[in-house]
């Protein structure tokens, strides 16, 4: 045995792991993947499934997988007669009071319980003759319903309240086959990031009630993304339907988010589907805004750009939700004038989740403001609004409702511009797409620069806000300028 | 037996000799009897070197599982870092057994006495005995010895304190009972950590049964070969055991014998046999959870750990339950299995949905619906409720089913093929 | 048939302030209790069993003061009431009997116990209250008094060798 690593066989694969892994996550080493249920990375450990039954040379009986701690020399063998015997009756036994609810069932098609009983199950039920456990379908709270009688009672849930969450509002309640998840009458599910317990459920108990009939699992196609929500920066995916965003889900980062995103992250994507988007460039002539094509709607901003003279003040009003290379952009286009930026950030109250290190929802409900701040944009937005009024140039990038006033040129990137919007003052509007409809990468609060990938096509004309201002960098000869 | 009979001539009586004796509830008639000697003598000896008296006593654990006792004494670290705590496991819940609740209704101070001497060979600093909520008796007169003991500073720096169950038989497994003491529900835990590494609120902790303690003062007192000689068969067996017998006898009660006494004189000689004109049909020697002996077994077996188990059962807590020629056997497994099934916990997915499909089966045999497919089902399911759980109780519902089915099969046959009335069950 | 008049809390029109059970000595015997053990939660168990013995049944408000008073969750203290049987969460009638089913003693009677109790008592189902309130009637599992079949509790008293002809004096003696 090396120093601090362990050596084992795994379905005949030695692998290597440090002492005090367990055999369930030695086993991922080895490309095993050991059917569980209660058991998940993110939670204390709690052996009640028993699901993850394997054999272990020289023990006497049957362990659980999620609960052996790696030895050395340990041989584990997960597909012998005795433990594949053993878990097949407790997919039975699961199964036994579950109703066959799979073609009403949010859950299907990303069901675990579906997975391993395809895979390792009985073919049909023993249980034939006798009824089912009912209970009715409870409502726990803002987003969450509870179906009983789907449960297959991992505890899951209970333990992410009690021990990541640390708000035990969820319980065991009765005994034995009787037993359910209850919640106190006087309580609801309401912790901000309670919304975790729906992903957590293996099968369809926990249900958003956001998502609930929306959508099934096998249309949704997932794309990496980065939550918008805030400045933690978790990692998310975004699930789409036919080009709409219909469902937020946590991604693994265990240096960020671990397995989690908190509620408002959650329900933060309705907003990436608005219809009433800038779907054009538009060019004012005659005193108004008329669509054009992106040839002259470039051409007229380096017209607007090459016009002003020289040292004049230029202002950069942006969101500190836009791209890194967005923001970099801006600035560099900006570069032979007398140049600020500034960006203001909503502010909410900070939600941590008392059980992970170093996350929560935080206050800065935008997701680049390090950033921009990077970048050397300011939050002094009142002075950059002051500055403006007398500024040559004024470049506003997805900021929406930004009401400024300038004697200058308003070029104006963006996603929406409503019909009393304060920037229908623009020279220019550029149509950008939003963070689904993009590649590009935010900086979180802790310098962590992470990358989110594109969901779905913007609509229309609308460019990745990057693309407008690398064209327009280009056009202006600015592109060989060294870096912001 | 001492209550509400007389010893019989072939008892050894050494837990019991007090039983019926009013008196001997009392911290005086206790010490008049010569009691709380051995507690004065054990501490006047290092608790390592009383922890080898019970070693070497032979003495193993009589709640049923039958660990040697000493042996889980030195399970406690030796060096204190922390807080030790004793666990005195009151909850006796074992279908046939009631020998513990006459030990804390007849001897309260016996059981105290032993407690102390515990307390003191693991160097605890707390213990908590917990009686069942349904011992409303024993209840009270511990209550009062508990406070007489302390009245006359029997404990010295030790706090014993009584806490009470309020109705859960698992709550009688070790680790549940940490958890029931704890404020949770009784869930069982996974093993490792064992109680002495991390037990109770996570601290070293040793758990004993009532009769286990009571022992202990005897076993100091007369010394352990004194102890050890008390066994007419293997040496791995010591002492006596309080056997609760109950069901179709004529004098059912708690007899108290040497290890390897056959059972069959336990149940013809000292209980007087079944009613007068029927017949012995089987018999559960160590409370529901072990396997039923039909006839022939129960009239060869001898009682200690390893003779029961050669007959095919285990000693377990010794609540010898017997059945007559009257007996539907059909119906009392399923009213066993029932009885697993209303006590579960519902962690473990075998147990908590086996233990109610096995009753469920049962019950549609004996209304008739019954097919010979069930038979096989039920040993299946017996075979996947054991040895795959956190603890016992799912093993423990698999084996009245599987000794029943094996040594009754024509009852049950006979309710599958129709040749028997279906009854109704509740 | 008239509604049992136990002051239920079931009854809509009878809104109270919430009347607090550790208030003054049961708040003392609390602190107690609170001594014996290293955690506050530890005391749950003996704190609910004095909700119990003040209130005669253990109500959702109950959890929630307990809760409260001993730094928990109302879920949590639901979790651990529903998991122990002998925690009423309804009112039961004045005499609450409980009959051991289990094998040991269903061999030597015991369902007549229950079914004379039920008749005499005009409990009629168990786990119903009888329509005077003063009776509630359970099966529960084995009491530990095997050899003195059929053991039965009413209330705190545990009375043993009860055969069904012994039930009528029962009755009569408790009602």
């Amino acid at each position: 045995m090396a120093d601090g690593v362990i050596n084992l066989i795994i379905d005949g694969v030695p692998v290597s792991v440090p002492p005090g892994t367990l055999v369930i996550e030695a086993a991922k080493q080895a490309g095993v993947l050991v059917p569980h249920y209660c058991y998940h990375p993110g939670l204390p450990v709690a052996g009640v499934c028993r699901m993850c039954l394997v054999e272990v040379e020289k023990a006497p009986k049957l362990q659980i997988a999620c609960a052996t701690p790696v030895a050395e020399g340990m041989v584990v063998q997960t597909q012998t007669t005795q433990a594949k015997d053993a878990r097949q009756s407790v997919l039975e036994l699961l199964l036994i009071n579950h109703p066959l609810d799979c073609p009403i069932c949010d859950q299907a098609g990303e069901c675990e319980l579906q997975d391993f009983v395809f895979q390792e199950g009985r073919p049909g039920t023993r249980y034939a003759e006798y009824a089912k456990r009912f209970n009715p379908v409870e409502d726990f709270g803002p987003d969450v319903l509870y179906v009983p009688n789907r449960c297959i009672l991992c505890t899951r849930c209970v333990r992410f309240m009690e021990d990541v969450a640390q708000e035990p509002v969820l319980n065991v309640s009765e005994r034995g086959d009787r037993a359910f998840i209850g919640i106190h009458p006087e309580a609801r599910l309401d912790h901000p990031w309670a919304g975790n317990v729906v992903d957590l459920c293996p099968v369809g108990s926990l249900l958003s009630k956001d998502f609930l009939h929306k959508a099934r699992a096998w249309e949704l196609d997932k794309t990496a993304s980065i939550c918008t929500g805030c400045s933690q920066g978790c990692n998310i995916t975004l699930d789409t339907r036919d080009d709409v965003v219909v469902r937020v889900r946590p991604r693994p980062n265990l240096e960020v988010n671990r397995y989690f995103i908190c509620d408002h992250g959650r329900m933060h994507y309705r907003w990436m589907n608005r219809g009433d988007r800038i779907e054009a460039p538009l060019v004012r002539q005659d005193g108004e805004l008329k669509a054009t094509d992106w040839d002259e709607a470039l051409a007229r901003v380096v017209g607007i750009l090459r016009g002003a003279a020289e040292g004049r003040k230029a202002v950069a009003l942006v969101s500190a939700g836009a791209s890194t290379e967005a923001l970099a952009l801006a600035k560099r286009l900006l570069a032979g004038f007398d140049w600020s930026g500034a960006f203001q950030v909503v502010m909410g109250d900070e939600a941590p989740l008392a059980g992970v290190p170093n996350l929560a929802l935080r206050a800065e409900r935008a997701p680049n403001a390090k950033g921009a701040e990077q970048l050397g944009y300011t939050r002094d937005y009142a002075a950059a609004l002051t500055a403006a009024t007398s500024a040559a140039v004024v470049l506003v990038l997805d900021d929406p409702d930004c009401a400024v006033q300038t004697n200058g040129a308003l070029i104006y990137l963006g996603t929406v511009l409503g019909p009393d919007a304060p920037c229908r003052t623009a020279e220019v509007v550029l149509p950008i797409a939003n963070v689904a409809e993009e590649e590009g990468t935010f900086v979180n609060r802790d310098g962590r620069e992470q990358r989110y990938f594109q969901a779905k096509p913007a609509p229309g004309m609308a460019q990745p806000a990057a693309w407008v201002l690398g064209e327009l960098v280009a056009a202006m000869g600015l592109a060989e300028v060294g870096g912001p | 037996m001492g209550f509400p009979h007389k010893p019989h001539p072939k008892e050894t009586v050494v837990l019991s000799q007090h039983f019926g004796d009013a008196d001997a509830r009392t911290y005086k008639g206790w010490v008049k009897r010569g009691g709380y000697d051995a507690l004065a003598q054990a501490l006047k000896t290092e608790p390592a070197a009383v922890t080898e008296v019970v070693k070497e006593s032979g003495l193993r654990g009589r709640g049923g599982a039958g660990f040697p006792t000493g042996l889980k004494w030195s399970f406690m670290p030796k060096e204190k870092k922390q807080p030790h705590y004793l666990c005195v496991n009151a909850d006796e819940s074992e279908p046939g057994t009631f020998k513990d609740r006459e030990i804390m209704r007849w001897t309260p101070h016996a059981l105290l006495e032993g407690t102390a001497i515990a307390a003191h060979a693991i160097q605890a600093e707390v213990a908590y005995i917990y009686i069942r909520g349904e011992f409303t008796e024993p209840w009270t007169i511990m209550e009062k010895a508990l406070a007489d003991a302390n009245a006359a500073g029997v404990f010295g720096t030790i706090k014993v304190y009584l806490h009470r169950g309020a109705g859960a038989y698992i709550c009688g497994e070790e680790t549940a009972m940490m958890n029931s003491i704890e404020g949770k529900r009784g869930n069982p835990r996974i093993k490792p950590p064992f109680p002495a590494a991390a037990g109770l609120f996570g601290l070293p902790t040793t758990i004993n049964n009532v009769e286990t303690l009571a022992a202990v003062p005897h076993i100091l007192k007369r010394g352990a070969a004194w102890y050890k000689g008390l066994s007419l068969s293997n040496p791995k067996s010591t002492g006596t055991k309080l056997f609760s017998v109950c069901g179709h006898v004529q004098r059912p009660g708690n007899y108290e014998v040497t290890m390897g006494f056959p059972l069959q004189d336990l149940l013809y000689d000292m209980c007087g046999g079944v009613p007068t004109g029927r017949t012995l049909k089987a018999c559960i020697p160590g409370g529901s959870s072990v396997p039923i002996l039909n006839r022939e077994e129960t009239e060869a077996c001898l009682l200690d750990y390893e003779g029961v188990v050669a007959s095919g059962s285990m000693l377990g807590s010794g609540g010898v339950i017997v059945f007559d020629d009257s007996t539907d056997m059909v119906y009392q497994i399923m009213r066993l299995a029932r009885f697993y099934a209303h006590e579960s916990c519902a962690q473990c997915t075998q147990c908590r949905e086996g233990t109610a499909w096995t009753t469920k089966i049962l019950e549609r045999i004996l209304t008739g619906q019954g097919k010979t497919a069930d038979l096989d089902l039920l040993l299946d399911l017996a075979e996947n409720m054991t040895g795959k759980t956190i603890c016992v109780l799912s093993d423990s519902c698999a084996a009245p089913v599987v000794s029943g089915i094996k040594k009754f099969k024509n009852e049950f046959e006979d309710y599958i093929a129709g040749k028997r009335t279906p009854v109704m069950v509740a | 048939m008239t509604a049992p008049r136990t002051g239920s809390p079931h009854a809509l029109d009878q809104v109270e302030e919430y009347r607090p059970v550790f208030a003054g000595k049961v708040l003392d015997e609390l602190q107690t209790l609170l001594q014996r053990y290293p955690t506050k939660q530890a005391a749950l168990l003996p704190a609910l069993w004095l909700v119990q013995r003040e209130r005669g049944w253990i109500s959702d408000r109950n959890m929630a003061e307990v809760a409260e008073v001993l730094g928990i969750t109302p879920a949590y203290v639901k979790g651990v009431v529903t998991f122990y049987t002998m925690y009423h969460q309804h009112p039961v009638g004045k005499n609450f009997v409980q009959v051991c089913t289990t094998s040991p003693c269903n061999i030597c009677g015991a369902e007549g116990v229950v079914k004379a109790f039920l008749e005499q008592t005009g409990a009629g189902d168990p786990g119903a209250t009888s329509p005077d309130g003063k009776w509630t009637i359970v099966e529960v599992e084995c009491l530990g008094a095997c050899g003195f079949a059929t053991p039965v509790l009413v209330n705190d008293d545990f009375i043993e060798n009860v055969t069904p002809d012994k039930v009528a004096d029962l009755v009569k003696k408790y009602r």
